[in-house]
C-alpha cells in the first residue's frame, strides 16, 4: 500500500487537471487553481525544512572547522543580519519596502542589488569565452555556426554593414589559405582537387555575397532569424511539448515509478 | 447623467461611448463578462473610461463601479466578478476634462458555466491520438516486440563522468536548476539524480546537490537515498550534502560557483530548467576542468550548454532520460509512441506546407473549415 496510495493520488490528481483542462465547469475549472493554492501552503512550510538544512550544513562546517568553514560563517552572520534587520525595518515603518525603510534604502540598495548585478554582469565575459570555445573552425559545423554567428553580429551592431567586407574578406582568406594547405598536403592531385576546387568557389562568390550583406543586411538578418533559428527552436520546442506530454503520461498511468521511492 | 454635464461635453466635442456591448466570456467557467466599444468612438476628447455595473437585483437602485479610469486605449474589459446564471447590466462612462458622458444601459448578460472548451478540441484531438499510440505501443510491448531506441550521448556518458570523477578522487556535482518540482524538467532531473548517486555510490563517490528550491531538496534527497539503497550501499547516504541553498536566482549561481572553486568537482551535471546563471554555472564548471553533462528544456539556455559543456540532453532527451536509463520496456514504449506522433505532426505541417502553396498558385483560398479546426473556433 505504501507505493500504491501515493500511485492513486497522482493519478486521481492528473486526470483532474486533465478534465480541467476541457472542462470549465465548476466543480474541475479550478481544480488547478486550488491544486496550486495547496503547492503555495506546503511549499511555505518547507521554507522551514530549507532554511534548517542550510543553517544545520554551515553550522556544522563551522563546528568542525572544515575547510572553508570563514565562509559558512560568513553566510550564518548575513542570515541573521538580513533577517534582524528585515525585521525590526518591517515593524517600524509597516512594511519591508516601504519608502523609508531602512532596509530598503541601505541593505537593500547597497548590498543586495549590486551583488545580483556582478553576478548578471559576469554573463558578459562568459559569453565572450563560451563563444570564443564554440566558434573554433575545426569542424564543417562549427564553421557554419561561426559564419552565421558573423553575420548576426554584424548585422546587428551599428556600422555593421560597413565593417563586414573587411571581416568576411579576411575570414574568406583564412579559408581559402586553410583549404590550400589540405590540397597540397593531399595524397594525389585528385583527392585534394574539392579543396581547390572549394578554395576557387570561396574567391568567385566573395564579393556577390558581400555586396548582399551589405545592401540586404535587414532582410538576411531576418531571413536567418526567422526561418533557419525559427525553425530549428520550433523542431525542439515539439519535441519537448511530446516528451512532455509522455512523461506526464507515463507518470499519471503509474508507468513511471522513480519519484516513489 | 445631469442635463449640465451633457451640455457642457457638448460643448467640448465629448461624444457616448457607441456600440456597447456585453457577452459571456466563452468557455470559461461562468465567472467573467466581456465589454466592449467601439473604438472610433475614443475621440481625443476622451481622458479616461469607465464602466458601471447594474445587477438584476440592484435594477432601479443605482450601480456597481466595475473598474474606474481605464487608459483611453481601451476597448475592452473583461468583469470577473460576477456569479454564473445572474442577469447583469452595464453602461461605459467616457471622461473627458471633468466632464463625463455615459452610454445606454446594455443587457442582460447571463454568464454562464460551459462543459466544453472548444477552442481546445484540436488539443484533445491531438490528446486522443497520442494516447491510442500510447496503448497501440504497450500492446506491442507485451507481446515481446523489441524496441530501439537511438543511442543518447549525453546519457552514455553518465557512468563514464561518475567513473572519472572516481579516480580523480573528487566529488560529482549536480545542478537540479531553478525549476520546481511541479515542472516536468525537474521531475525528469530528478531521475537522472537517481541514476548518478546509484553510481556515486558504487563507485564510493561523493554526490553534492545544492538546490534552489526546499521541495525539490527534499525529493532530492529520497532520489539519492534511494540510489544509495539500490547500489546497496545506504551506509553512503548523507542528507547533509544535499543541501538547500537560496532561492535567488543569481545568489544560486553565487553559491554553486563558490562550491564548483572550492570543492572542485570532476563532473559536474546541470539538469533542469535554467535562466540566465545557465552560462555562469557552466563556464565555472568549464573553468575548474570538470567534465560536464547539462540538460535542459530552457530553448534559449540550449545553446549556452551546447557551447560550454561536454554533452547536452536536448529538451525531449532529457524527458527520455528516465526511460532510457531504466530500460523499462513499458516506459520505452511511449518514447516509440512519441516518435511515431512526432512523425505524424510532421507529415501534417508538410501536407499542409504543399496544399497552402498549391492553393496559393492555383488563387484559392484555403477552405474555412481546416482554418476553423486549427484556430479552435469550428464548433463556436
Amino acid at each position: 500500500m505504501k507505493r500504491e496510495i501515493p500511485m492513486i493520488i497522482t493519478f486521481v490528481s492528473g486526470m483532474a487537471i486533465i478534465i480541467a483542462l476541457f472542462v470549465p465547469h465548476p466543480p474541475f475549472g479550478r481544480v488547478e487553481e486550488t491544486f496550486n493554492n495547496w503547492y503555495i501552503i506546503i511549499s511555505g512550510f518547507t521554507m522551514i525544512l530549507g532554511l534548517n538544512s542550510l543553517l544545520g550544513h554551515n553550522l556544522d562546517k563551522v563546528k568542525r572547522k572544515a575547510e572553508g568553514w570563514p565562509y559558512s560563517l560568513t553566510l550564518i552572520l548575513s542570515f541573521f543580519i538580513t533577517l534582524i534587520w528585515g525585521i525590526v525595518s518591517t515593524i517600524r515603518t509597516g512594511h519591508i519596502f516601504a519608502s523609508t525603510s531602512t532596509f530598503r534604502n541601505y541593505y537593500y540598495t547597497y548590498v543586495f542589488v549590486p551583488l545580483q548585478s556582478t553576478m548578471f554582469a559576469l554573463l558578459a565575459f562568459f559569453i565572450a569565452s563560451a563563444a570564443y570555445r564554440a566558434f573554433r573552425a575545426r569542424t564543417v559545423n562549427a564553421t557554419l555556426l561561426l559564419v552565421t554567428a558573423s553575420i548576426i553580429m554584424l548585422t546587428q551592431v551599428p556600422k555593421g554593414e560597413t565593417v563586414m567586407a573587411p571581416v568576411l574578406g579576411v575570414a574568406a582568406l583564412l579559408a581559402v589559405w586553410k583549404l590550400m594547405s589540405e590540397f597540397e598536403s593531399a595524397a594525389s592531385w585528385t583527392a585534394g582537387l574539392p579543396y581547390l576546387l572549394l578554395s576557387i568557389a570561396i574567391v568567385a562568390v566573395y564579393l556577390p555575397i558581400v555586396e548582399v550583406l551589405r545592401t540586404q543586411t535587414t532582410a538576411v538578418n531576418d531571413w536567418i532569424m526567422n526561418v533557419l533559428q525559427m525553425g530549428a527552436k520550433r523542431g525542439i520546442w515539439l519535441g519537448i511539448a511530446l516528451g512532455g506530454i509522455a512523461m506526464g503520461l507515463r507518470i499519471i498511468f503509474g508507468i513511471e515509478k522513480s519519484y516513489l521511492t | 447623467m445631469g442635463l449640465f454635464p451633457f451640455i457642457f461635453a457638448l460643448i467640448v466635442g465629448l461624444t457616448g461611448p457607441r456600440n456597447v456591448k456585453v457577452l459571456d466570456k466563452p468557455n470559461d467557467d461562468g465567472s467573467a463578462v466581456i465589454i466592449e466599444w467601439d473604438s472610433a468612438s475614443v475621440t481625443p476628447a476622451v481622458k479616461m473610461i469607465s464602466i458601471y455595473k447594474i445587477p438584476e437585483e440592484m435594477w432601479g437602485h443605482g450601480s456597481i463601479k466595475v473598474v474606474d479610469l481605464l487608459s483611453r486605449n481601451t476597448f475592452r474589459y473583461v468583469d470577473t466578478q460576477v456569479k454564473p446564471g445572474k442577469r447583469y447590466y452595464y453602461y461605459v462612462r467616457f471622461w473627458g476634462e471633468g466632464d463625463y458622458i455615459d452610454s445606454k444601459i446594455v443587457g442582460p448578460v447571463v454568464p454562464k458555466a460551459e462543459w466544453f472548451h472548444k477552442e481546445r478540441l484540436p488539443m484533445l484531438v491531438v490528446l486522443l491520438i497520442y494516447g491510442g499510440l500510447l496503448a497501440y505501443f504497450l500492446k506491442r510491448i507485451r507481446k515481446g516486440e523489441e524496441v530501439y531506441i537511438r543511442p543518447i550521448a549525453g546519457l552514455q556518458a553518465i557512468d563514464d563522468a561518475v567513473g572519472r570523477s572516481t579516480e580523480m578522487g573528487q566529488p560529482v556535482l549536480f545542478i537540479l536548476g531553478l525549476g520546481y518540482i511541479n515542472d516536468i524538467a525537474t521531475l525528469a532531473a530528478l531521475s537522472i539524480l537517481q541514476r548518478v548517486a546509484k553510481k556515486t555510490a558504487e563507485y564510493e563517490s561523493e554526490l553534492i546537490v545544492p538546490c534552489f528550491d526546499p521541495v525539490v531538496m527534499t525529493a532530492a534527497q529520497e532520489m539519492v537515498r534511494s540510489g544509495c539503497f539500490e547500489a546497496g550501499r545506504p551506509d553512503l547516504y548523507n542528507q547533509k550534502k544535499v543541501f538547500f541553498l537560496t532561492n535567488d536566482q543569481f545568489g544560486y549561481a553565487a553559491g554553486v560557483d563558490g562550491i564548483m572553486m572550492r570543492e572542485r568537482p570532476g563532473a559536474i551535471f546541470l539538469m533542469g530548467l535554467f535562466f540566465a546563471e545557465s552560462l555562469i554555472l557552466a563556464e565555472t564548471g568549464h573553468s575548474v576542468g570538470a567534465i560536464q553533462i547539462s540538460g535542459t528544456t530552457s530553448i534559449t539556455q540550449l545553446p549556452f550548454f551546447i557551447a560550454a559543456t561536454d554533452y547536452t540532453l536536448i529538451g525531449e532527451e532529457m524527458y527520455a532520460a528516465s526511460a532510457y536509463l531504466s530500460k523499462d520496456l513499458h516506459q520505452l514504449s511511449t518514447i516509440k509512441a512519441e516518435d511515431m506522433m512526432k512523425g505524424i505532426i510532421l507529415a501534417t505541417i508538410t501536407i499542409g506546407v504543399v496544399l497552402e502553396t498549391i492553393l496559393t498558385l492555383l488563387g484559392k483560398p484555403i477552405p474555412n473549415y481546416i482554418k476553423q479546426f486549427l484556430e479552435g473556433g469550428l464548433w463556436k
